[in-house]
């Protein structure tokens, strides 16, 4: 399977890891991942906080990259992207004189035919049936996470119609489960973890996180967070021991990524997914569970 | 709690709350007070102004209560607010579009750093065409730096370098930090978007507003 792949610049940057685990597991699952060629910063929260023409015309170009490609999918693994690139696609579709004015100055034109698909959207499909399910190599069946879908995979600035529940989105769940792993019900799973906001209003990100935090230690048997958003992966894991102390939690609970746990199902070593870069002991948990 | 005399111009308000519809393509008028959104608002003890209350402020025509207050610096754009509207309003949208108003009014931020965050990022892009984290977080820090000696704030600076540069030894160790710059080969398009961006912005300034 051929598809489409926009990283951004978080995955080339600070969540290098998640682009190297996307990678892996791609690989392993048969799907050749094709880079757009010179893509750009899809202006993320600040461009659509600040220019309503920007936040669609930045993602465009790629979009217009993409459509030219000609292949079905464009998989987009972070959620800040993937939400500015899909919310950029269903406005160009909507307005036509937009769309006009922009594909007026792009050497490669928006036509709207390729379809953006989140990391989740991409693996589900495929664990549903059989072959996928013989390349499994590890069960994860004493985990127990707890997936945080964070703000941007299921609520966006406009109507965009998704697969999966806006408030009680199940789709990791269903991928932890495919891949043997026992996911627990919990309320914050689409909170904000406060994005960016831990660098420029750092009371507000701590106190949002204090509250993610004391509802997932909370939960008494959860052993760690999944989640697919880098931010949120990036602020939980950072931030944890500062969080721990202000609110009293002596509890930690390692971030991973999805593709990690999917990678660790896959038969892949910790190494190789680079799990050991974590700030909350990520490869000390998977011992403990005993997973390695 | 101070409570002030409410005044009411109908002309203000309808000058303000069609150009928030306009702009925002937001019925706010079908909002009816149930503070849902408000109920879902991560960051509403903190501003102390919910979603609902600043459609309320619009639609009395309290530009400048509207224009300066907490929410419209210190929405996280979750949009949960929008999310649970019965109406079917985008809150999130209203308050995003009255941050850009309130940056075209000069009307100075209440949370400055947020504003410099912001202004770096799309700075950052800008340039190279890719956000590289550490152009973009020298450019804030530089932009933040030059705030707080303006108010003679150095024990602010130092804090905030101090925790920054912890925070970056600290990803350093972990190898999650990369230095190397990456540009995107042909800037020609996106430098023509951010020329046609600005250009709408001075249009938009110059078209004399509606007032009473």
């Amino acid at each position: 399977m051929d598809v489409a792949y926009y990283p951004g610049c978080t995955l080339h940057a600070s969540s290098k890891i998640y682009d190297v685990q996307v990678g892996i597991i791609c690989e392993a699952l048969g799907i050749h991942l094709h880079e757009l060629d010179d893509w750009n910063c899809c202006g993320a929260t600040s461009a659509s906080k600040t220019d309503d023409f920007l936040a669609v015309a930045m993602p465009a170009r790629n979009l217009g990259i993409a459509d030219e490609m000609g292949l079905e999918q464009l998989l987009i693994p972070c959620s800040a992207c993937y939400s500015r690139m899909l919310v950029a696609q269903q406005r160009l579709m909507e307005d036509n004189r937009l769309k006009t004015e922009i594909n007026a100055e792009l050497k490669k034109k928006v036509t709207g035919k390729t379809r953006i698909v989140s990391i989740l959207d991409l693996l589900y499909p495929l664990f549903k049936v059989k072959p996928f399910r013989k390349k499994l190599h590890r069960n994860l069946r004493s985990m127990k996470p707890l997936c945080y879908y964070g703000c941007m995979q299921t609520r966006f600035p406009i109507d965009v119609p998704i697969i999966d529940d806006v408030e009680n989105p199940q789709g990791m769940e269903k991928i932890l489960r495919a891949i043997g792993a026992r996911p627990l019900d919990w309320s914050y799973k689409t909170d904000c973890c406060g994005a960016s906001a831990s660098i420029n209003d750092p009371d507000v990100a701590l106190k949002l996180m204090g509250r993610i935090m004391k509802d997932a230690v909370a939960r008494e048997d959860a052993d760690c967070f999944v989640t697919s958003c880098p931010m949120c992966q990036l602020n939980l894991d950072t931030y944890q021991e500062k969080i721990g102390e202000v609110y009293g939690i002596r509890k930690r609970l390692p971030v991973y990524f999805i593709t990690e746990l999917v990678g660790l199902a896959l038969g892949k070593t910790p190494e190789e997914l680079q799990i050991d870069r974590h700030f909350v002991g990520a490869v000390d948990r998977l011992k403990e569970l005993p997973l390695l | 709690m101070k409570i002030l005399p409410l005044v009411y111009s109908s002309s203000e308000g309808r000058s303000l709350a069609e150009e928030v519809v306009r702009r925002s393509g937001q019925n706010i008028m079908s909002c009816y007070q149930c503070r849902r959104c408000a109920a879902g608002c991560p960051v509403g003890d903190e501003t102390g102004i919910t979603p609902d209350r600043l459609i309320r402020l619009i639609i009395l025509g309290d530009r400048d209560a509207a224009l300066q207050n907490r929410l419209v610096w210190q929405c996280v754009s979750c949009y949960t607010c929008g999310t649970r509207c019965p109406n079917g309003i985008n809150t999130a949208r209203v308050t995003e579009t009255l941050k850009k108003m309130a940056v075209e009014e000069h009307v100075a931020p209440l949370s400055p750093k947020v504003k410099e965050f912001h202004s770096a990022f799309c700075a950052a892009a800008r340039h190279m065409g890719r956000v590289n984290e550490s152009e973009f977080m020298g450019l804030y820090e530089m932009k933040n730096t030059f705030h707080e000696l303006f108010r003679f704030n150095l024990k602010s600076i130092f804090n905030e370098l101090k925790d920054q540069a912890k925070m970056g030894l600290e990803m350093t160790r972990k190898k999650r930090m990369h230095f190397g710059i990456e540009r995107v080969k042909d800037r020609s398009e996106l430098k023509r978007f951010f020329k046609m961006a600005k250009d709408k912005k001075s249009a938009h300034k110059s078209s004399p507003r509606t007032r009473g």
